[in-house]
């Protein structure tokens, strides 16, 4: 057999899903080259030929998959005309309704502790998620349906609560459900922004 | 217990402590069973003779580290008739955040060990006893505040708790990243209880003077 990878059939996006999918399951230090090969439905060379190396790709499947996440977020809150129903959709988006995903979250700011390159990855995509948070607060600040607080405060606090308690619910902590993040979540920003949340409203 | 039994429970602990430094110093995936036992002053067979495998004695320094680590967070908070249910409050807190030194050791580990409880099934009933620990500790607190009157009757002890568990974690874990200052997180976490405690404004100076004031 030639020693030439086949390139036809494989795409980067389908090879950065694929090695996402091996974190997930296996973790970072666990997944290797021929696992992501084998997951994409190809060979190591092929893998190797888009990614110069296994921690290349694995940074890259890690922020691919964060990018994903923003993108179908910030299309999704455009069609939610009500800045309160945007609030909750961010809420419910971060306890697991959705393509938030945990595991590969606290993968990559476990490793962006010793991981210079990865903590500036870290640092971006929670200054845009912090971001996304703070536009909605002044997009309702706006339509005079939020108190004046600061937007970037807050985000700041809705932010950390919503970390601190996916990781409860990550650890499959009984007593903390998804259920009882988003009340937790919800009225700390009903606290915070002076207003009422839609009760119950999906996303 | 014998003089020898002593010594091996010493050298079994003396091992735990040093996969315990390794990891928060290089995480997990650094560790290496060799230097362990350098660092612990023991020879390999040693090691190996009390852990199986690498995976067994990380996963025992792991549970041992949790309980450490559980126990510096649930350190000495002060005799709550000394210094009243809101300084002591405010002591809890400063318990949870990384401030520079041990304390920030210890986050670094607690990191590593969300890490891998998320990942690896075995590890959490560890990790969420740590928690249901924390937060009874939090709720206990809060709870013998409200009977003292110095906390509002109608506030709800087991809900704040959740919520201070979560912001520190939440603020914590972005001061070790130098997102921003210890001072700044304790004093955003102070304010989101503030109102349905009926806390001060301002929470009280920091008991350790070494710790860092606004």
């Amino acid at each position: 057999m030639s020693p030439r990878p086949r390139l036809d059939h494989v795409r980067r996006p389908e090879l950065l899903a694929a090695a996402a999918a091996v974190i997930r399951q296996r973790g970072l230090e666990n997944a290797r080259v021929a696992d992501v090969a084998h997951e994409a439905g190809t060979s190591a060379p092929s893998v190797l030929y888009y990614f110069a190396s296994k921690s290349e790709l694995l940074k890259e499947a890690l922020t691919s998959a964060e990018e994903r996440f923003y993108e179908k977020l910030a299309h999704r809150l455009e069609q939610i005309e009500s800045p309160r129903e945007r609030l909750l959709h961010i809420v419910h988006s971060a306890t697991g309704e959705g393509d938030y995903d945990a595991a590969l979250w606290m993968e990559l700011w476990a490793r962006a502790l010793r991981d210079p390159e990865l903590a500036a990855t870290r640092a971006e995509l929670d200054g845009r998620w912090r971001r996304t948070i703070a536009e909605v607060v002044r997009y309702g600040q706006e339509r005079g349906e939020f108190r004046t607080a600061d937007p970037e405060e807050f985000a700041v606090l809705l932010a950390s609560l919503l970390d601190g308690l996916s990781v409860q619910i990550a650890l499959r902590d009984t007593e903390v459900t998804p259920d009882r993040v988003r009340e937790l979540a919800v009225r700390l920003a009903e606290r915070e922004l002076g207003c009422e949340l839609p009760e119950g409203a999906r996303c | 217990m014998t003089g020898a039994a002593a010594t091996e429970r010493g050298a079994r602990e003396r091992i735990l402590a040093a996969a315990v430094d390794r990891i928060a110093r290089h995480g997990i995936d650094e560790v290496r069973i060799a230097r362990i036992a350098m660092d612990a002053g023991v020879s390999t067979s040693l090691v190996h003779y009390h852990f199986e495998t690498r995976e067994a004695l990380l996963e025992q320094a792991l549970d041992y580290s949790y309980e450490l680590a559980g126990d510096v967070r649930l350190g000495p908070e002060g005799d709550v008739e000394e210094l009243g249910s809101v300084k002591r409050l405010a002591a809890m807190i400063d318990q949870c955040l990384p401030y520079p030194g041990m304390l920030e050791r210890d986050w670094i580990l607690w990191v590593e060990l969300w890490l891998r409880a998320a990942r690896h099934p075995e590890m959490r009933p560890t990790a969420a006893r740590l928690y249901a620990r924390m937060r009874g500790w939090f709720a206990e607190a809060i709870a013998t505040g409200i009977e003292r009157g110095e906390f509002a009757s109608d506030a709800e002890p087991e809900r704040i708790a959740d919520l201070l568990l979560a912001l520190a974690d939440g603020y914590g874990v972005r001061v070790l990243f130098g997102d921003l200052e210890v001072a700044h997180a304790r004093r955003e976490i102070w304010a989101a209880v503030q109102d349905e405690l009926g806390l001060p404004e301002q929470p009280p100076p920091p008991l350790d003077p070494a710790h860092p004031q606004d």
